[in-house]
């Protein structure tokens, strides 16, 4: 490594005099460190439906399937969901909470369901799967409701 | 006088405790506060000089100058020491020698000094303005590389710190005890003297042996006096390795802080610079902080790796152009195909002569040419290159694997406009390196994305970024012309070749005695940068001159070890390295059917090494069943890590001979990956037999580099007894897809 050590030294002596690197030529700063990431806008192209669905894979499909036959996991299929009293899916063990809630389920209320489950609908036995991105939530509400329409 | 003395060296030794940390001696009242913390720590703990502490409760710890990076130096340098200094091996550790400039690797200085003819006396010069200080400091020559851990800084310095520390220990106890030294004897870290039944440990006298004087000649131990020397020693860093404990560059963290991430793309043709980019994408992705365009790089800082890789990728760069934009490999060879025709068989630069090669030649009876060439080489070393770096206060602090961990400390201070003594470097184990990491380029980037951030980064390179910005090892093109006279002797060898790097004479082939000799280097560009790539030159020559050999002792008729044979009447060592490789191999016996033999012999780095194949053509594609290695390094220190450090230059010789093969398309790298720069994997792996034969106990070889350059040659010379096909360009399987 004789030579490649000396080239080095040489190069060195000869950097010793020249500048240091330039700074950046563009910087972006997006955010700061530990500030809240940036809400990201739907690009036209990614549709709510497929958002969602790929959401729904990562924060729901643990527990729930979506399709009509499938037998119930941790908690019920969501398929049809939207539109169906809330608690009410034959030959699922519900809460009495969730039974007992009166509600039938839309768009909007997976929305405010997901945002937390547990203020919605005190004593629901559904204890993971909030959402705290509002446009995630939309995206999964868009995505379920999508599946009674045939999706 | 420029050959460096036995006496010199000692000489150094114990300069090394005053001198060659810069005029900081290192025991107590030579300001050994100077030093940095973590090796002067504990109380009671003194430094008896640079190599080696001796704690109070009785442990020793070798102070290594060289990075591990899987070659277990920090175990051979350990054993070293503690052989000569009698120290219980159970109570001896290992830790890297900080990169803070008190440490530097004389023999690594010592290189330069003689490659700049300069004498011994001024090398030892010991003050602040000498010679040597200058050059060590210009130098930052705190290296590991060229195969030289230890046959210098362990025979030239370990030993000498560990038998120096003895002595001294040995005159504290003969002070305190008031008894005559020579009666004191040393074993297992205990002093004692029989007479009058006193017996201490050497954390007993470890202080008071630190106020004795360094003898300047300490006598190192004989060959039949080692204990540990020459025992295959465990390796001290594989248990943290096994349990997952070890930290290596990518693992760095700094307390108390959160890492953010950055990923990097540089323009794909070396010299162009990133004009424009287009982010509006990437500006929307998860998790990301900052998109920066730094001229000679794009970079996005995220709060995950993946995060930033993934924006990273959605990024239109604008690169400047250059005059390479339009290389593909046909215009490389184009160019140095012109290099080679001007200097036809007499141009270039010369490197060695010997006769009248051209003149034998033309007036030979037979005559043999060829043209060889090699491509251009990536390490891929396992962990990506990383770096991670802080920026405060007007200092800069980083955390990473490197070999040249001053180097990288000048580099980062360089590139930010601060001094060196600004920079911290905290080296933590390498995932391998093979010459990569001689290079700071990563460094100075994580410094630079870390500056503009002004918070820690940690910068992961992806393995697209690595084999595409890499320090390749050159492409080269290598013709020769041989002759033989009507007896059938061989009377003339003449070589010109494009690339010449290092280290010195790997295009030789003067071990093979024949009268009319030329070797030449004929200039051609390249625009890659150049790297070091384990073995460095040998790579390629040992490649061009073994197969040219064999082409010769075909040409001839004969046996091509009885060829090689024949030509070593005058270097002795080389002939017996041959013929220890093929009584290991049975050459001259039939081989198993349906394989044949290859055979190769080169000396790199100051050991000479044969290698035998044992190769079959299974399904019309070669596969190298077995490798017999036999090597002369002088003397081998630690058996295990010596035939360890031969497989693993076997194997990774093997995936260069067989896949590796950097091609160009527009003046950019074409390959990205392991999917089209593959290795050899565990089915593919050679059974390895290796001996050694130990022949000179002074000056010893390297065992990084030496077992990788006979192989290509050696596959290649199997592959022709097998089918008559000789490969005279690499990869292999390229003549086989
Ligand atoms: C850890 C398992 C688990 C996860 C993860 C989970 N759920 Fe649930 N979910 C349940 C359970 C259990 C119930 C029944 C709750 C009850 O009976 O109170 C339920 C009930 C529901 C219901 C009411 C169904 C009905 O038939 O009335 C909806 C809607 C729902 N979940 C949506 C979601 C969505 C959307 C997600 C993902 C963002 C999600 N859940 C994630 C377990 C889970």
């Amino acid at each position: 490594m004789n030579r490649s050590a000396t080239a080095l030294l040489v190069a060195l002596a000869i950097a010793g005099c020249s500048k240091p690197a330039p700074d950046p030529v563009e910087q972006i700063v997006v955010r700061k460190p530990g500030d809240p990431a940036v809400t990201v806008p739907t690009p036209a192209a990614r549709d709510a439906t497929a958002v969602g669905k790929q959401a729904f894979a990562a924060s729901c499909a643990a527990c729930h399937a979506v399709t009509a036959s499938a037998p119930a996991g941790v908690g019920p299929t969501l398929y049809g969901v939207v539109g169906r009293k809330a608690g009410t899916l034959p030959g699922f063990a519900y809460s009495a909470a969730m039974k007992g809630s009166g509600l039938t389920w839309s768009g909007e209320k997976i929305d405010t369901f997901l945002a937390n489950p547990q203020d919605l609908i005190p004593g629901t036995a559904m204890s993971a799967g909030a959402v705290t991105d509002p446009a995630t939530r939309q995206a999964i509400a868009a995505y379920l409701t999508s599946l009674r329409n045939g999706g | 006088m420029n050959k460096w003395t036995r006496r010199g060296f000692i000489g150094t030794g114990v300069l090394a405790g005053g001198a060659l940390v810069v005029g900081v001696a290192v025991r107590p009242g030579n300001q050994v506060g100077k030093l940095r913390g973590d090796v002067a720590t504990g109380e009671g703990d003194q430094l008896v000089n640079a190599w080696v502490k001796i704690g109070r409760d009785n442990t020793v710890t070798a102070i290594v100058p060289h990075c591990e990076m899987g070659q277990g130096v920090h175990t051979s340098l350990a054993q070293m020491l503690a052989d000569e200094l009698d120290a219980d091996w159970s109570k001896v550790t290992a830790m890297q020698a900080p990169a803070d400039g008190f440490y530097v690797v004389p023999d690594a200085v010592r290189e330069f000094i003689a490659t700049w003819s300069l004498d011994a006396p001024r090398w030892i010069e010991p003050t602040y303005n000498g010679l040597f200080t200058k050059v060590s400091q210009l130098g930052d020559a705190l290296v590991t590389g060229g195969s030289s851990s230890v046959r210098a800084t362990g025979q030239h310095t370990m030993r000498i710190a560990g038998a120096a520390a003895r002595q001294m220990l040995i005159a504290a106890a003969a002070r305190k005890w008031g008894v005559p030294a020579d009666e004191i004897v040393t074993e297992n870290s205990m002093l004692t003297h029989k007479a009058s039944g006193k017996a201490g440990t050497y954390g007993d006298f470890a202080e008071a042996a630190s106020h004795e004087t360094m003898p300047q000649l300490p006598p190192l131990k004989d060959v039949s006096q080692f204990k540990l020397m020459e025992q295959g020693i465990q390796r001290l860093d594989i248990p943290a390795k096994v349990n997952g404990t070890a930290k290596f560059g990518i693992d760095a963290a700094i307390s108390g802080q959160q890492l953010k991430y950055a990923a990097v793309k540089a323009p794909p043709v070396p010299g162009a610079k990133v004009e424009t980019i287009k982010a509006d994408t990437a500006k929307t992705m998860p998790g990301v902080l900052q998109i920066l365009n730094m001229g000679d790089f794009v970079a996005v800082v995220a709060d995950g790796y993946w995060q930033a890789q993934q924006a990273l990728n959605t990024i239109e760069a604008h690169y400047s152009t250059t005059a390479n934009d339009g290389l593909d490999d046909a215009g490389l060879r184009a160019r140095y195909a012109k290099a080679l025709d001007a200097a036809g068989d007499k141009g270039g630069k010369v490197l060695a002569a010997k006769g009248d090669a051209a003149g034998a030649f033309n007036g030979a009876a037979k005559k043999v040419t060829a043209e060889y060439q090699a491509p251009f080489l990536a390490h891929t070393a396992m962990e990506p290159m990383n770096c991670t770096a802080w920026v405060h206060d007007g200092r800069c602090e980083i955390w990473t694997s490197t070999q040249v961990p001053l180097m990288a400390r000048s580099a980062v201070a360089k590139a930010l406009g601060i001094g060196a003594g600004d920079v911290t470097v905290n080296q933590l184990y390498l995932g391998g390196a093979f010459g990569r990491r001689l290079e700071s380029d990563y460094a100075v980037q994580a410094a630079r994305i870390a500056k503009a951030t002004g918070y820690p980064v940690k910068l992961v390179w992806s393995r697209e970024e690595d084999v595409r910005q890499d320090f390749y090892r050159p492409a080269d093109t290598s013709r020769f012309a041989a002759g033989f006279d009507a007896g059938g002797k061989l009377v003339s060898w003449n070589n010109v070749f494009t690339q010449l790097h290092d280290p010195a004479g790997a295009w030789d082939a003067s071990q093979y005695d024949i009268p009319n000799l030329s070797i030449r280097h004929a200039e051609a560009d390249m625009h890659l940068r150049f790297g070091s790539w384990r073995s460095v030159d040998h790579s390629q020559q040992a490649f061009f001159i073994e197969s040219f050999v064999d082409e010769l002792a075909h040409a001839a008729g004969q046996d091509p070890f009885e060829f090689r044979r024949g030509l070593l009447g005058k270097a002795p060592r080389h002939k017996v390295v041959l013929e220890k490789v093929a009584q290991m191999a049975g050459w001259g016996t039939p081989p198993p059917a349906g394989t044949t033999r290859g055979i190769a012999l080169v000396k790199a780095f100051g050991t000479i090494v044969g290698e035998v194949v044992e190769l079959s053509m299974s399904g019309g594609r070669p596969r190298v069943t077995k490798v017999w290695c036999s090597a002369d390094a002088g003397y081998v220190m630690n058996p295990d890590g010596f035939t360890a450090q031969m497989e693993g230059g076997i194997v990774f010789g093997l995936t260069a001979a067989l896949y590796g093969g950097i091609t160009l398309k527009d003046g950019a790298v074409v390959q990205g990956n392991f999917n089209d720069y593959p290795m050899v994997r565990m089915n593919e792996a050679p059974e390895i037999a290796v001996e050694f034969i130990n022949a000179d106990t002074k000056v010893l070889g390297g065992a990084g580099e030496p077992g990788l350059p006979p192989i290509a040659p050696a596959v290649c010379n199997a592959i022709f007894a097998a089918t008559g096909q000789r490969i005279r360009n690499l990869p292999i399987m390229g003549h086989f897809a």
